[in-house]
């Protein structure tokens, strides 16, 4: 998040100056990243780049403080995860979905990678294997940074039906890792 | 690790909570996880491993996350001019976008010649698209007192001029504001340093006065609202047999719109996003998001279709005239 200077750096990315929107950029850019390597894996890198195309074009007439922008980007970069999936969906070599990828024992495992390297894409990796509709929520919590009603209006779900979306998520989550480190500790 | 050995004793109560339903604390506590308020530090052993994850997942930027920059600064430049842009025709170059282009003007053509009440309103030809594109600014239209079927067909064409433009991102964006398509977009918004905000207006999914613009409009195909019905009538039938749908005469024009019936399902996207929050209908019960004091929605943020009304007034009216 900016903070103050967001309303400045705002009104000059709207008035063509490319160095404040490059500051927006890398605000948002590895979080907008993050999320869509939730949403849409495969193509992440190429829905955020298109992202900010779209804002880019509505940038002129946006108007809102630095929360509304961020759940407009949000917005956006849903849009494009769920055209792309629903466009995945209809190619003729179907990608694996992810519910079955996570009962394949992998050779980099991300619970292990979570467990002991903390890295940030096994992190992302195992959100991904939620259910599509907790991986969403709980990836625009989190990574999105955003507040309950702010998802609620993205996601077109009530505040209430979302908190219990994303404990949801994470209580899957808890269970998965508790389970895999009890492994690791019995293996040991 | 020897976490792991002092979270063993506490798996089995852990699990026993995990799999019933948890006390209202447990979820005080998720909901701090979930809003980053809760430090490592102070989590409770058993959500240890669920704090780090969370952790992993928002550490600071890495660089390859920032490696796009100069693309994104690339795109920002070509569609935000704020300086003249330097020109050099590379028309051959790029023949591609400029067949995009070229669709997307005959679109322009086509919505100008179907709406021949604004053209005659402006005592102008269909074709010729710069002089009619100069008198339908979006925010001064109406108050002139132009046809504002004018302005709505100049709405849905510049929509296909900018997404043929979005479509084209990549190499050489320079050189993209030279293709006649692109300079017959800049003579609409007025000038180049224009054309950045009123891309904007009508990619946002509305000009500022469709509200009470809507009644007047005519034409198929040409307003906004009517736009949002060809889409949502696309996206009920989406999953289907979308494939084939592109070739129905109803969505051709959309299709045209869009840029190509590839492209229809992200345009549709952004139309109905837009004309969600931006029509008139919409304001009878605005989403009552936790931060009130937002002033106004941001252009495509809208609820997701079916989230309200939008645009459906319209939406059956797009072959009424022609």
């Amino acid at each position: 998040m900016l903070g103050p200077s967001f309303p400045e750096l705002l009104a000059a990315a709207q008035g063509g100056d490319e160095q404040a929107f490059a500051v927006l950029w890398r605000d948002l850019q590895p979080a907008l990243l993050r999320y869509l390597r939730v949403a849409a894996p495969e193509a992440a890198e190429d829905l955020a780049a298109d992202t900010w195309v779209s804002v880019i074009c509505g940038l002129g007439r946006f108007r809102g403080d630095e929360r509304a922008f961020r759940a407009w980007v949000f917005t956006v970069a849903r849009h494009r995860a769920i055209d792309w999936r629903r466009q995945a969906a209809r190619r003729p070599t179907n990608l694996v979905p992810g519910e079955q990828l996570a009962e394949r024992p992998a050779p980099d495992d991300p619970v292990a990678q979570v467990l002991e390297a903390q890295s940030t894409q096994a992190a992302l990796a195992l959100l991904a294997e939620l259910p599509p509709d907790q991986a969403e929520v709980v990836a625009l919590r989190v990574l999105g940074g955003l507040e309950v009603g702010e998802v609620a209006r993205i996601v077109g779900k009530r505040p209430g039906a979302v908190r219990v979306l994303a404990h949801r998520g994470l209580r899957r989550l808890a269970k998965r890792l508790e389970a895999a480190g009890l492994a690791r500790g019995v293996t040991r | 690790m020897s976490d792991d050995d002092a979270l063993g004793p506490d798996m089995h109560p852990l699990l026993g909570f995990l799999e019933s339903t948890p006390p209202a604390a447990g979820q005080d506590l998720l909901e701090r996880l979930l809003d980053g308020r809760l430090d490592p530090a102070d989590a409770p052993s058993s959500y240890g491993e669920l704090t780090r994850l969370l952790a992993a997942a928002t550490a600071p930027a890495t660089p390859e996350e920032l490696t796009g920059e100069q693309a994104a600064l690339a795109e920002f430049r070509a569609l935000m001019p704020a300086r003249p842009p330097t020109l050099v025709p590379r028309r051959a170059a790029m023949p591609s976008k400029l067949l995009t282009a070229k669709a997307a003007l005959a679109a322009l053509v086509a919505v100008l010649s179907i709406g021949g009440v604004a053209a005659a309103a402006t005592g102008l030809l269909p074709g010729q698209v710069r002089p009619v594109a100069e008198q339908a600014p979006p925010t001064t239209a109406a108050a002139r007192g132009l046809g504002k079927a004018a302005v709505a067909d100049l709405d849905n064409a510049t929509q296909g001029l900018c997404r043929a433009w979005q479509a084209g991102k990549g190499s050489d964006n320079g050189s993209r504001a030279d293709a006649s398509a692109f300079q017959a977009l800049t003579a609409a918004a007025g000038g180049p340093e224009k054309v950045a905000g009123y891309c904007a207006d009508v990619t946002a999914g509305s000009v500022g006065d469709h509200g009470q613009g809507q009644a007047s409009a005519v034409g198929p195909d040409a307003t906004a609202a009517a736009r949002a019905g060809l889409c949502r009538a696309w996206q009920a039938g989406g999953g289907t047999d979308n494939g084939s749908q592109a070739d129905a005469s109803a969505f051709q024009a959309l299709a045209t719109a869009a840029g190509g019936a590839d492209n229809i399902a992200g345009y549709c996207a952004d139309v109905t996003a837009g004309s969600v929050g931006d029509h008139g209908q919409g304001q009878t019960s605005p989403p009552s998001g936790s931060r009130p004091s937002t002033p106004v929605s941001p252009p495509s943020s809208g609820p997701p279709p079916g989230a309200g009304p939008g645009g459906h007034g319209q939406g059956g009216s797009p072959t009424t005239t022609g």
